[in-house]
Formats: structure tokens, sequence, C-alpha cells
């Protein structure tokens, strides 16, 4: 093992080395660069999918830039969400407090967009000086006649997660404020998917294709008016285990809407979700439409899967994701296409999250709870990986290294969500992992005549596919798949 | 030049006894620069004859970044001149930052410069040191000595310990020294002992014992220091010895602050045990 922080040593566990007891859900060490976000962003990131709604953060204007359209969420319609609105808080602005720039700007920007409802984010200066930003948010919620609501996700309070939860409250403002008429039994309410690539409607395609109405996507493709209608809705299936849980749970309390949680990522969680809402139905033509449903997609998938699993079986990858849940579902989605999860951890798990991790990886497999640049380097070079998998602050760590990389956090541009979804999953995992680009890479490269010969070669190197993929347009490489060129 | 800062709790009478100090520096010759870091900014109104100063943070609320010196600096009794930082309404904003945006702009626009020929700087500090803010008159760089107003009532006596732990502090980073500790007189039993003793255990001295007198209140409600209204009257000259006392000091130090044990046993030492029993 490689050496880490003392006090991260608890937090980073090898399967079967030792009795399995995760640290986990506390603060991020000083000196351990964590690739956490702060609690503002948590929240940032949670509500930018309602695309009908005015999002103004008040704080200095890098708040609003740095979280400006970072995100791929899809609108079906309005595009309101994609726009950063900032107070840009100044000098004077914090010693004479920031409320009259709220104000205003609250009433110039709903006046022009006309939106349906407004979320007003608190920033770690806000929080600082201690503007009354709820009570402005009332003020201007009564002139304007639409919903304002202030979002307490101060960046210094707590962990991403807190932001998750200040998002969920102020989410729960709106929740019970619409009418509920013609809603079906059999509906529900999709939470926590953000339609990232437009997965949202894969889901809800899904759902409805089973019979079942969907009243709310939360916050994925999100409206308005149906989150205010959501209490309606007869289950909440959440996704994401982190950001929506909460609101799951504020609304079982309240209006008693039962839950589950689930997954929409890889062949045997995706098909699992499905059975698992339409048992909870208990309808039988409902449970036949979506064992039709499975057994349709899923034979049409398996070709294409036993393809690329030809292709990448034996192949190693590292996955390090914000939520746990995810981790389940690509250490399975990786295992269905042949490969072995060798390292797996996440920002914000649990420790039953991490026991399930356990159980589900193989022996050996490294899993850390908020990990650092550092440790995944390190990890991910001992281990010496094909891939790894992560979001936005993990991509340039391996390409440094000179490791593959798939992107399977929200900033991403391309739906791995569904059954659909896990066939672009391993158009992705193969292009990535079998592109000839890695065989250049220093790391994989040892002294020999063939190597310069490749290098000389490399000067003109062209990409190509290397075998047997139908699905892109490249040239075909002539070097037999699998066989490294390297002796 | 020497930097002052007068510190104290609220209430106790910093900004009255700094102009009135002031006012007999002027009337010594000095050149002196007052810069009232209070966001009621009322640290000058005895020297200006009134409140008729546009603050710091107001110009640069109005004005933008085109300050100019003449807009914030206005000249008052003896020459001195005045400026007063000025601040948001209680409950808003953030009163500690400007005072730091208020002091970097008065060095930017060089109201410390050698051409203005300065003999003291006195900043007259809010009384409840809330914050970082309120503590920039003595980072480094800045105020180098330090006097505290106090009487002997119990809760005054506090909050200059306090305020010698704050002064160890900075000390220890920058160079600020304490010059010693203004008597405020509240007419408590045996308050000049009791303060020359505090002062003393704390490694410091009793600058002046300033009685309590009337003619304070009368200046004051003429918005004029008491040099300004009748110069010929005896607490006219306490305060010209408190200034000749400032003038002449030349222990500086830093104060070695008391246990709570030890300053309450100072309190029953001189007198408060005697009249609890009486």
């Amino acid at each position: 093992m490689i050496s880490v922080l003392e006090q991260r040593a608890a937090q980073i566990h090898q399967n079967g080395r030792a009795p399995f007891a995760m640290d986990c859900e506390k603060h991020s060490v000083a000196g351990s660069v964590s690739q956490r976000a702060c609690v503002f962003c948590g929240s940032r990131v949670v509500l930018y999918p309602v695309a009908d709604a005015l999002h103004l953060i008040h704080g200095p204007v890098g708040c609003a830039a740095y979280t400006w359209d970072i995100r791929g969420a899809l609108s079906s319609g309005p595009q309101l969400h994609r726009m950063s609105f900032s107070t840009d808080l100044r000098e004077k602005d914090v010693i004479y407090g920031g409320e009259p720039k709220l104000y205003q700007a609250l009433v110039q920007l709903i006046d022009l967009y006309q939106p349906k409802a407004a979320f007003v984010y608190s920033t770690c200066i806000v929080g600082v000086i201690g503007d009354d930003v709820a009570a402005i948010c009332r003020r201007v919620e009564s002139e304007k006649g639409i919903s304002v609501l202030p979002v307490h996700s101060e960046g210094f309070k707590g962990t991403k997660k807190d932001g998750y939860q200040a998002a969920c409250a102020a989410l729960f403002q709106l929740v019970g404020t619409g009418p509920i008429d013609e809603i079906s039994p059999l509906s529900l309410n999709i939470l926590g998917d953000f339609n990232i690539a437009g997965e949202t409607w894969l889901i809800r395609n899904y759902y409805e294709r089973m019979g079942i109405q969907v009243v709310a996507t939360i916050t994925g493709d999100g409206r308005v008016d149906d989150i205010r209608r959501s209490h309606g809705a007869a289950l909440n299936v959440v996704q994401c285990s982190g950001s929506m849980t909460h609101l799951a749970r504020l609304m079982e309390d309240k209006y008693g809407i039962p839950s589950l949680r689930v997954s929409y990522f890889g062949l045997e969680d995706m098909s699992r979700a499905l059975y698992e809402v339409a048992e909870h139905f208990g309808d039988s033509r409902v449970q036949q439409r979506a064992e039709a449903l499975v057994h349709d997609e899923v034979a049409a998938l398996l070709p294409d899967l036993r393809r690329y699993k030809k292709v990448l079986s034996g192949k190693r990858a590292a996955i390090y994701t914000g939520g746990a849940f995810k981790a389940f579902s690509l250490v399975r989605s990786l295992r269905t296409l042949g490969m072995k999860t060798v390292l797996a951890g996440s920002q914000t798990g649990n420790r039953e999250d991490y026991q399930l991790l356990r159980e589900l990886c193989d022996e050996d497999t490294i899993l850390v709870d908020d990990t650092n640049p550092l440790e995944l380097a390190k990890f991910v070079q001992e281990k010496d990986v094909d891939l790894l998998i992560g979001g936005v602050k993990e991509r340039p760590i391996a390409y440094k290294l000179g490791i593959g990389f798939c992107d399977h956090n929200h900033e991403r541009k391309i739906g791995l969500a569904g059954f659909e979804g896990l066939r672009q999953f391993a158009r992705e995992v193969h292009s990535t992992v079998m592109s000839p680009v890695w065989r250049l890479v220093p790391r994989r490269r040892r002294p020999s005549a063939a190597v310069e010969a490749n290098e000389a070669a490399a000067v003109h190197f062209q990409p190509r596919c290397p075998g047997e993929c139908s699905t892109c347009d490249l040239p075909h490489c002539d070097v037999p798949v699998g066989q490294e060129i390297l002796p | 030049m020497r930097k002052v800062a007068i510190y104290g709790k609220g209430g106790i009478g910093k900004s009255t006894t700094t102009q009135n100090t002031v006012a007999a520096l002027a009337e010594m010759g000095k050149k002196v620069m007052v810069v009232g870091c209070d966001p009621k900014a009322d640290s000058t109104r005895l020297l200006l004859n009134g409140l008729a100063q546009k603050t710091v943070l107001d110009t640069l609320r109005e004005e933008g970044e085109d300050v100019e010196l003449e807009d914030i600096r206005m000249e008052g009794f003896g020459n001195c001149l005045c400026t007063e930082s000025g601040g948001p309404e209680p409950g808003v904003g953030c009163a500690g930052r400007g005072i730091i945006t208020s002091i970097n702009l008065l060095e930017q626009l060089g109201a410390y410069h050698e051409d203005e020929q300065l003999d003291y700087v006195f900043y007259d500090v809010l009384g409840d040191v809330v914050c970082g803010g309120f503590a920039m008159p003595i980072r480094e760089g800045k105020a180098q000595e330090i006097y505290i107003v106090c009487s002997g009532e119990m809760m005054a006596m506090y909050a200059a310990n306090n305020i010698c732990k704050g002064i160890r502090k900075f000390a220890e980073a920058g160079g600020v020294r304490l010059g010693g500790l203004i008597c405020n007189s509240r007419k408590v039993d045996n308050e000049s002992e009791m303060i020359e003793e505090f002062a003393r255990r704390l490694g410091s001295q009793m600058v002046h014992f300033v009685p309590r007198d009337n003619d304070v209140q009368r200046a004051e409600i003429r918005k004029m220091t008491v040099i300004d209204w009748n110069p010929g009257c005896s607490q006219a000259d306490e305060y010209r010895m408190l200034a000749r006392s400032i003038d002449e000091n030349d222990l500086f130090i830093i104060p070695d602050p008391l246990s709570i044990d030890e300053l309450e046993s100072l309190l029953l030492e001189f007198g408060v045990l005697e009249a609890a029993a009486a």
C-alpha cells in the first residue's frame, strides 16, 4: 500500500485485508485536498435543472461564474436555468449589507424573465455579514406574486451534502402548493435524476410504457408547477442516494408518500428499478408490462454487450463518484463488461453504503472515502488501471498519468442511464480503454527497439479503431484486438 | 509622527477624552489627525463643532473610487484634521470590514504622508472590539501606542484588562505597546489609587486622573471641547496635563493582564469591601 496521511488511514481499506469499518461522513482532513465541493455548490447543482425558475446567487460574482452552466442537464422547454445570475457583492455591499442589492436584483430579474419561482442562494459572505435573505424573499414574494425561496447554502457551514439538504428544504417549500386532481393512483415522482443528456426522458418513458403516470421529475427537466403538485403522487422513486433522500423523507413524513431507492445505471439495477416499482403497485398489468419492457430492451442490448465484453475482459477500472449508489451500479456495469473494479470510492457515502460496496467488490479492491488527487493518482498507478471513471476533477488526474478516463458525472453530454445508456457506456468504455494512444504513454513504454520504432510511427499517428467495433467510423487498426504492440 | 489608539469600555468617555486631549495638543502647537473608527461617526463632533462631516465610507459609497482626501477630511479646532470612518446602520452589513476599508483608503490617499507633517494620529475606536475589523488600528504599521480609558468601576476595569489581552496578541505580531491608563473618574472610592495599582500590576502607569466635572457636559452640549468653550476653567487644565503626559511619555510596554481572581481581589482591596460592609 502507498503512504497516506495518518488521519486518512481509517477512510481507506483494502478489501479482505482487515476487519472492515469505513470511517466516513465526516469533514475533510486539513492538508488533504478533498475532491468535494462546498455547501453552496451542493445546493446549486441539485436545483440547477429546475428550468422555469430563476436562480439568483447572492454573493461575489465568482461563486456564480464558477458554477455557471457546468452541467449537462437538459430541458424540454424553458432554458432559464442555464443562466447564472449574481448580485455581484463587492466591498461596499459587504460593509453596508447586500439586502438592497438583492431586492433590486430580484425585482428586475422577475420583471425581465417572468419565472415561475425564484431560488436565492446564500454564499459564504452573506452568512458572515448576516443579510436577512429570508425577509427579502418574503417581501419580493408578496410584491411579485411568485414563490421566492431562500436556499441556506452558506459555503462554509458544512459539506456538499449539507448543500443537498438546503436544496431539499427549499424544494419542500413548493411541494403541496399545487392542485392534485387528475393524478392516477398509479403515479410516481422521479427524484434524484438530473436529465443529463436526456436521461430523465428515457426513464420517464419506461415508466409511462408501464402505465404509470410521472407527476414530477425532481429536478431533471424540472418544472415549478410539477413540483407544487408532486405530493399527489403515490410513490417517490429516488435515485442518487445523497441528494434527494432528504426530500423523500420530508414528503413521507408530511404526505405519507413511500419511497424506493433505485439506480438506473446498468442492466441489473435498471431492471430491478422497474421491477420494484411494478411490485410496489402490485398491479398485474403493470408487472407484465415491466417484464415485457425489460425483456425487449435486454434482448436488443445483449449481443452488443457480448461483443464489447470479449474485448474488455480482464481490463481494470478505478471508480470515484459523488454518491455511493452510483459506485454500486458502476461496479456491476463493469462486471457486465467483463472488467474488474480495483478501486472504488465516493465523496459522500455512509457506513451502510461502504458495507454494500465491500460486498460487491472483489478481494483486494481498494475502497476510499473522500479521497484526494494524490491518493487517487498513487492508487491508480499502483493498481495499474486501464480506466478511471469519475467527474470533472478526476479527469486531469487520469490524463496526466496516461490512463483512459470516462466521465460519469453531471458534466457529461452522453446519457448513461437506462438500457440505451448502458450501450453508450459500453461503447465509451471500449473506445477509451482500447484506444491505441495508451500504448504510447510513458508508463506503458519499455526500453526496446520496438518502442523506438513505435515512437517513429507515432509521429504519423492517426486515430484508428482497435478492432471488432462496428459502431464507430474510424479506420480499423491492423493490430489484432487485445494484443499489445509492445514486447 | 506618533500613532495613538484610544480603547476602552463603551460609554466610558473615549471620544470626549480623545477630543479634549487633541484640543490641548493642538493648543500646544502640535499637528494632529483624528480618525474616528466608530460606525456612529461621532468621534470628531466636538472638534468640528458639529457632525458636519461626510464619512469615508459614505463618500466611497456615493462617489465610487474617485475619492479625494479633501472630500473626507475636515479641519477642526486648532487646525487639527478630522476624518470619520463611518459605517452601516446597526444590524446590517459588516462594520468591521468598513474600518479595514476606510483605513486602507486613507493610506492610499496619502493621509499619513510625510508632506502632511503630522505630529500625531489618534484612532478613536468603538468600545466593543467585536471582530477583527476593529483591531485594524492596532495591526502592524498602524497605531504604535495605546491608551485605555477606564474608571474605578468594575466593568470598566474588566474591559481594560481584556483589551490588554488583545494588545498582547498584537504586540507579539506587530509592535504595538500600551502607553498607559487614563482614568476618567466616576467618583468611585479610592479610584485614583486603585487605577494606579491596577496599571502598576499590568506593568504600566496611569498617565492622568481626569476628575469628574460638569464643565465637560457644558462644553459638549455646545458641541465644543472644554478648551474651546472655556480655556480658563480648571477642567481645561486637566486635559492640558493629560496631553503633556502623553507628549512626554516614554513608558511603552507589553501589558501583563491580570487573572479574574487577581482583578477581583484588587477591587476588594480598594474599598468595594469596605463599602459593602458599611
